[in-house]
């Protein structure tokens, strides 16, 4: 029932949609008002219906219902309140719903506040991309063909050929898949949404040129679009930088940035909207670049689509850490992609004739030149990551069945662009509040130029760098840091809602700087013997058993239990255990790592990796571990690290391993002679060894049970504590030794004692000690041999992260002080 | 013609087909093991074969296990890093390194996860029926 109300109420707002659409149309060409009214109703009431399907489909995520495939898929009876509806856009089909849903919301506001004469078109061309978006969730059929994939779908119908379906089409799973883990994290609550309202957005800019191509008034339409615009580049890095944060702090990623394809998707469409950006401003100032407004209004958009159909179509599945599995969607986002680039484009050719065209060349040193050469910096970077994300098509023009480029074409071409992009900012917003020649713009660079060079040569010295690129890379950085400050300085006497621009582009500089410093200076944290072994390695003195040279380094930190080691003479490491304790996920441990200052002066501190078993693929013979690293966040650099390996890991490892054999049966022969038994005599209040064990002897107690047997003489109980050795949760054990008198006879009575969760371990309290107060246990099934507990790291040093995060902040900053710009400026002209 | 459009378009045909040259170069086509000999940054694709012992060994602080290639040829792979999250899940497996002596050593391993939004797939879902019926 509410999967037939939910395909309902999707294919209304399809409807509703396509009927508005049309009415857009007609109002947009004949300007009858009436039926912009009726086409406002129709948008209003597709938001309406859609609000209500997704009020279906969370419905039915909250309530578990498993027969429908998207609720089995994604989420499981288990899940938190937070990530169950963290799976209302776990999948394609719930985020297709809310891109929809927060486009819807654009338009709203765009319908208040848009004028005339884009006002029509506008929202034609807005409520297009919505049908073709509701096309993917819309599930109907026509024949053979199934238009989109709907998230009401049932188990039966997603899946026709599954055996047991067809002989109970009724069934329902008891619990559903559940949310990867990896996908369980507050990240997932904010990074996609913010992401979505980005690609919302972003979808206003197109809307615009596409009215202005329309109605042939290729001026004012920047003045509308550009709030939108900022807006749209805010959400999109706000949501990059979400990501990258996620990626960095709990997903072993090891870095922020991975040039991975699903990054990219996001951070191209922000490239092409912050070129827009440049020239849309420039457009405003001196009435030029209308060409290139609109071809990058067009494209921002366009490349939001391309890499919507990269990352959707499954056509990326062999190069991408995330991507989605195709849906049956191919070809749809195939037509997608073409109607919005050709009918963009096309329009855009059609009325290439008239559009306005500059009579006189900008000269080389103005701010018309220079705002435009920096929108063609971004375009460029642009359009190398688009080539890069493209390789499984276009690299097909050079060899057949394509790799992904090494992360090293990425930058190779994008940091030499940067750095000619940020000389070009400081020239930029120098000639920007200025007119100026080439006579006072050196006279007026002279002392940015100067302390450019001081602080250049500062860091070279005190960063050791030794290399030409890096040094140019730093004085490009360090000029744009410094010269757009100055400008920055200069505006917030006057007018400080002016500073958009300059605070940007401080924040790009800063960025620049933060990712040479945390690329270039990365450094593994090894202890000395494994730092010689990789050194070794590298003169290539290393070989293995059959006398071939080892190339492969190792790159791990291994810690005994409260073995401290000392690192680069900086750190004193100690591993000081784990704990078992108050976890939100069952089954992790998480451990102690503490960092203390190798010469004993300073502040020490502690980080707390852990690893956790993957419910949603574990099985019990077979734990699949995952971690998630800790990061120990400092002004200067960052200690990362998480947990390869550990003995505790180990040894489940190996109980699962053994259990499986058991209960496959072919272990019932090894199980006899392969239980250890060892007898310890152990002093009241002392704690031994044994195994992986630490076992402590309280002190006896009374034993008063109704097991003993009548005729008891002496009965005693042995107050155990047993700790798995080097964590914090210890479980009483408290064997029993009596003596009971039959036919005149003394006989023992003490049973061995199971161990909780070791099935086949047990204590025996065998005797008791006169000549110390000790006891005699006899102990099965632990190891005989004392077990080292260990933990293997994979820890990094990561300089200047924090750099990174501060120049993200900042060109945030800046660009959300424009959209007030812009805004306010917009709202003062319609009033 | 204009002179600076004479130099804008050889700067764009210089810059592009600088651009395409370097792409080019910088990916390179899959292969099976026994292509991958003397190859550097080979790219294999296949599948984990878990009939053979794999793990990670404390001693050389190493991942290995055994992979099948798309053509069905056999090789131990060996990864310096620790077992990656998903391993076992994956049903296709890139390793990119070198050949040595019948050994893969991987520097790099990519995952295709069935989804790393996790889809079902339907043999999954059987072997999770006989617990309702």
């Amino acid at each position: 029932m509410i999967g037939f109300l939910g395909d309902l109420f999707i294919n209304a707002a399809f409807v509703s949609a396509i009927l508005a659409a049309i009415g857009y149309f007609i109002y947009a060409q004949n300007d009858t008002n009436k039926h912009f009214k009726i086409s406002n109703w129709l948008f209003g009431l597709q938001g309406v219906f859609l609000l209500i399907a997704s009020g279906l489909l969370l419905y039915v995520i909250l309530t578990n219902q498993f027969n429908f495939y998207y609720v089995y898929n994604y989420t499981s009876s288990d899940l938190q309140l937070k990530y169950l509806i963290s799976a209302f856009w776990g999948g394609q089909e719930g985020s297709f719903m809310l891109w929809i849903l927060f486009s819807i919301i654009i338009g709203l506001g765009l319908m208040k506040w848009t004028r005339e004469p884009y006002r029509g078109p506008v929202l034609f061309f807005l409520t297009l991309t919505q049908i073709f978006l509701l096309s993917m969730v819309s599930g109907i059929s026509i024949g053979d063909f199934q238009l989109g994939a709907s998230p009401f779908r049932s188990l039966a119908e997603a899946m026709p050929n599954a055996p047991f379906l067809q002989s109970n089409p009724d069934f329902v799973p008891q619990d559903g898949k559940g949310l990867n883990d990896l996908l369980k994290s507050p990240w997932m609550m904010i990074h996609p949404p913010i992401l979505f309202v980005g690609f919302a957005m972003m979808t206003v800019p197109y809307c615009f040129a596409m009215a202005a191509l329309w109605k042939r008034k290729y001026n004012e339409w920047v003045d509308h679009a550009l709030p939108w615009t900022l807006g749209a580049n805010v959400a999109l890095l706000t949501a990059i930088f979400l990501g990258g944060y996620w990626a960095y702090v709990t997903l072993s990623f090891g870095g922020y940035w991975a040039w991975d394809p699903v990054e990219n998707a996001s951070f191209v469409p922000w490239l092409l909207g912050t070129a827009g950006i440049h020239t849309m401003i420039i457009q405003r100032k001196s009435s030029t670049s209308q060409k290139a407004s609109i071809i990058f209004a067009i494209l921002a958009y366009v490349a939001i689509v391309y890499e919507t159909f990269l990352t959707r179509s499954g056509i990326l599945a062999d190069s991408s850490v995330h991507s989605f599995v195709d849906l049956g969607l191919y070809s749809q986002l195939v037509v997608f992609m073409g109607a919005v680039t050709i009918i963009g484009l096309g329009l855009f050719f059609y009325r290439y004739k008239e559009l306005p065209s500059q009579e006189n060349e900008s000269k080389f040193l103005s701010r018309e030149f220079m705002t435009f050469a920096g929108a063609m910096m971004l375009f460029l970077i642009g359009l190398v990551i688009i080539l890069g994300t493209s390789s499984p098509i276009i690299g097909r023009l050079f060899v057949e069945n394509p790799t992904p480029p090494e992360v090293s074409f990425y930058n190779e071409w994008t940091m030499p662009l940067a750095i000619i992009a940020a000389i070009m900012t400081v020239l930029g917003q120098f000639l920007f509040w200025k007119r100026q020649d080439a006579e006072s713009l050196a006279a007026d660079l002279l002392w940015p130029v100067a302390i450019t060079c001081v602080a250049t040569l500062a860091t070279i010295i005190i960063g050791d760098v030794r290399d030409i690129y890096y040094m140019v890379f730093l004085l490009a950085a360090w000029f744009a840091v410094i010269g757009n400050s100055v400008i920055m300085y200069r505006l917030v006497r006057k007018k400080p809602l002016l500073i958009g621009g300059a605070l940007s582009h401080v924040g790009f500089g800063v960025l620049l700087l933060g990712i040479l410093a945390s690329s270039a200076y990365n450094e593994m944290l090894l202890d000395e013997s494994v730092k010689k072994y990789n050194a070794a390695i590298e003169r290539g003195e290393v070989t293995d058993e059959q006398g071939f040279q080892k190339t492969q380094k190792v790159d791990f930190l291994e810690l005994k239990l409260n073995q401290p080691k000392i690192i680069d003479d900086r750190y004193k490491v100690t591993y000081e255990g784990y704990t078992l304790k108050d976890q939100e996920r069952p089954g992790q441990q998480e451990y102690r790592i503490k960092f203390e200052p190798a010469d004993g002066e300073g502040k020490q501190f502690v980080l707390n990796p852990q690893v956790y078993p993957m419910l949603s693929s574990s099985s019990q013979s077979d734990i699949q571990w995952s971690v998630d690293p800790d990061v120990r966040t400092g002004l200067m650099s960052d200690i990362y690290l998480y947990v390869a390996g550990s003995s505790f890991v180990e040894r489940r490892n190996d109980e699962a391993k053994e259990a499986a054999a058991k209960r496959r049966g072919n272990a019932s022969t090894a199980e006899d002679d392969s239980v250890q038994v060892q007898e310890v005599n152990i002093g009241r209040g002392e704690t031994i060894k044994v195994g992986a064990f630490d076992l402590t002897f309280n002190d006896y107690e009374e034993a008063d049970d109704q097991q003993l047997q009548d005729s008891t003489i002496v009965a005693v109980r042995a107050n155990l504590e047993l700790t798995q050795r080097g964590s914090d949760s210890s479980v009483p054990i408290r064997p029993l030794f009596s003596i009971y008198v039959k036919d005149g006879e003394n006989w023992t009575y003490a049973p061995p004692i199971s161990i909780p969760g070791y099935d086949e371990a047990s204590i025996q309290f065998t005797s008791v000690d006169p000549s110390n107060g000790g006891i005699d246990l006899k102990i099965r099934g632990i190891d005989t041999q004392v077990e080292d507990q260990w933990v293997l790291l994979v820890a990094e040093e990561k300089p200047f992260i924090s750099i990174v995060w501060l120049g993200t902040f900042l060109l945030m900053a800046g660009f959300s002080i424009s959209i007030f710009r812009h805004w306010d400026r917009e709202r003062k002209k319609s009033t | 013609m204009k002179p600076k459009l004479i130099i804008g378009i050889i700067a764009i045909v210089g810059f592009t087909s600088l651009l395409m040259y370097n792409f080019g170069n910088s990916i390179s086509t899959y292969v099976n093991f026994e292509q991958a000999a003397g190859m550097e940054g080979a790219h294999v694709v296949g599948q984990w074969d878990d009939s053979e012992e794999y793990g990670f060994s404390m001693e050389t602080k190493q991942f290995s296990f055994y992979m099948e290639d798309e053509d069905g040829n056999v090789r131990r792979v060996v990864y310096p890093k620790p077992k990656p999250n998903n391993f076992e899940e994956a049903d296709q497996l890139v390793v990119i390194g070198e050949m040595q002596n019948g050994v893969f050593y991987a520097n790099d391993m990519l995952m295709k996860c069935p989804s790393k939004y996790n889809n079902a797939d339907e043999a999954e879902f059987q072997k999770a029926m006989p617990s309702k019926s």
